[in-house]
């Protein structure tokens, strides 16, 4: 039974349909022309061996209505740039740019510059619409560039250079900002950098003055070249190179150097594993990952890990760290997870949606959902149970010294009731059956595996 | 040539050539000529309604360094 992915459809030329655990693209007669110009080229077996181009193999089982179809293989997470970091973007970012270097070196082009094009495996970016490759026609400027911008330069600027996080303004306005709002963005920065002035402010102004008007035959008639793409392409890759975060030291980059954390560590990591091994989950996530090291634990053991926390800083570090892991970083605050949105709220599924563990961690979360966002405990345990699968959960008392830094301005009647152990017990044992917990030596925290009922 | 999916954008397209530099003098110079001499023709036909032809015209090239 096919089924066609929700967030394929822009491009009539190539869609993608899911098949049990097989992923499909159909391509139709356009779509079939560009497969050809591309799977005959050095680039295309260089690419796939190196893992910046997602694998494809041609089938002979071509549906009804289709002039070609092609199989990749099933990633085991999609991700989307509204949960990357910064370096995550930026790194996409020169992906694209090099792709699209080398695919005009062999007479290909790119059609089109979206981050949703790219997904992250083995800590890296790979590429995955093989349908945006076609041949590159003499005389046609680079149909891509303005979205290129508003996808990925421009969100890399607003961190680097105005010091505000693109996330917020992505999972908004998933097109990105367009010229003329990035450069109010920008004010009076960058005044004389050439990459400010041609990427934001002269491309806002040519914008506005050009409106509604053709200029494809022009350009042809009046020599445009692909050299012309080149030249863009490797100014582009300068300026993005260019572009840094260094992230200021208030989220908790310097967690694993905390007290109850460093004390505690062992003891979290030996009931994970006994939950491993219990479970022999395919699929973890890990609620609250921080620095990682739990979530490292599970990959260690062979699962797929999406590793989900709202510091972009930590993430970021975890990021540059986990090249060749099986981690999938999601960047999201999870009293407000990413929500299903795009064409008829489908397009893009929720971050919960698209996770589908067979394992959660949520060690040194719950009392953040509780006492920094407000979220009742009984609505917690409530969430927890709707992944529908074991949960290991680090229960932390309201007397923890983590507790009363949350809590320090907060009155004991503004707190929701039921925060103790006993009311947790009672809470969970609705949902689940508690099938292992121990004590930490911090006497304020506890570990429980929850099973569900 | 069949249109792509996506907007491209005319003012982004057109800022391609200035963004390319010294190779886009030569684009830029032709696309002036080609502007010049449609004004010129503009000038000698009937100016005004039914124009057809939208050009490179009205916007400054300025070349890149």
């Amino acid at each position: 039974m096919q089924s066609p992915d929700p967030g394929s459809f822009r491009d009539p030329a190539s869609r993608v349909v899911l098949d049990g655990n097989k992923v499909l693209r159909l391509l139709d007669r356009r779509g079939l022309e560009g497969w050809r110009a591309l799977a005959g080229t050095d680039l295309f077996a260089s690419a796939v061996a190196d893992r910046r181009l997602i694998g494809t193999t041609e089938i002979d089982d071509v549906p009804p209505g289709s002039a070609a179809a092609l199989e990749h293989p099933m990633l085991p997470f999609i991700g989307y740039p509204y949960e990357w970091t910064f370096t995550m973007l930026k790194d996409a970012a020169l992906l694209q740019l090099d792709l699209l270097r080398d695919a005009l070196s062999q007479g290909l082009t790119i059609k089109d510059a979206t981050p949703y094009n790219i997904q992250f495996s083995d800590g890296k970016p790979m590429f995955i619409d093989i349908g945006s490759f076609e041949a590159y026609q003499q005389g046609e400027p680079w149909i891509g560039y303005r979205q290129f911008t508003r996808q990925f330069l421009f969100p890399l600027m607003l961190r680097a250079w105005v010091g505000v996080p693109f996330q917020p303004w992505l999972r908004g306005d998933m097109e990105g900002p367009t010229p003329a709002q990035m450069a109010r963005l920008l004010g009076k920065k960058k005044l004389f950098n050439t990459g400010a002035l041609f990427h934001v402010r002269l491309q806002a102004r040519v914008e506005a003055r050009m409106t509604g008007r053709s200029v494809r035959d022009d350009l042809r008639t009046a020599g445009f070249s692909a050299e012309l793409i080149q030249a863009n392409v490797r100014k582009l890759r300068s300026l993005v190179s260019s572009l840094e975060w260094a992230p200021g030291g208030d989220g908790w980059s310097d967690y694993g150097s905390c007290n109850h954390v460093s004390r505690d560590r062992t003891a979290k990591s030996d009931f994970l594993e006994a939950a491993i091994e219990r479970t022999s989950p395919q699929r973890v996530l890990d609620l609250g990952a921080n620095d990682g090291h739990f979530s490292t634990i599970a990959a260690g053991a062979g699962a797929d890990v999406v590793a989900v926390d709202s510091d972009e800083a930590v993430l970021d570090d975890l990021y540059r760290r986990s090249k060749g892991s099986s981690l999938a970083i999601v960047l999201t605050d999870l009293a407000n997870p990413s929500p299903a949105q795009g064409w008829a709220g489908t397009e893009r599924p929720s971050v919960v949606d698209r996770a589908n563990p067979d394992l959660v961690i949520a060690y040194g979360l719950i009392h953040h959902l509780i006492y920094h966002a407000s979220i009742p405990p009984r609505e917690v345990v409530g969430w927890l149970r709707t992944f529908d699968c074991p949960v290991v959960v680090e229960f932390v008392s309201p007397v923890d010294e983590m507790v009363e830094k949350l809590t320090g301005n907060k009155l004991a009647h503004e707190l929701h009731p039921d925060r103790d152990e006993v009311n947790f017990r009672a809470l969970a044992g609705e949902l689940f059956d508690i099938v292992d917990e121990t004590n930490l030596s911090s006497g304020t925290r506890a570990l429980f595996a929850l099973q569900p009922r | 040539m069949i249109f792509g999916y996506l907007d491209p954008g005319s003012g982004s397209l057109l800022l391609q050539v200035v963004i390319g530099g010294a190779a886009g003098i030569t684009v830029a110079a032709k696309a002036l000529r080609q502007k010049y001499q449609l004004r010129r023709g503009k000038n000698l036909a009937v100016p005004g309604e039914g124009e057809t032809t939208e050009s490179i015209e009205d916007t400054a090239l300025p070349t890149d360094s």
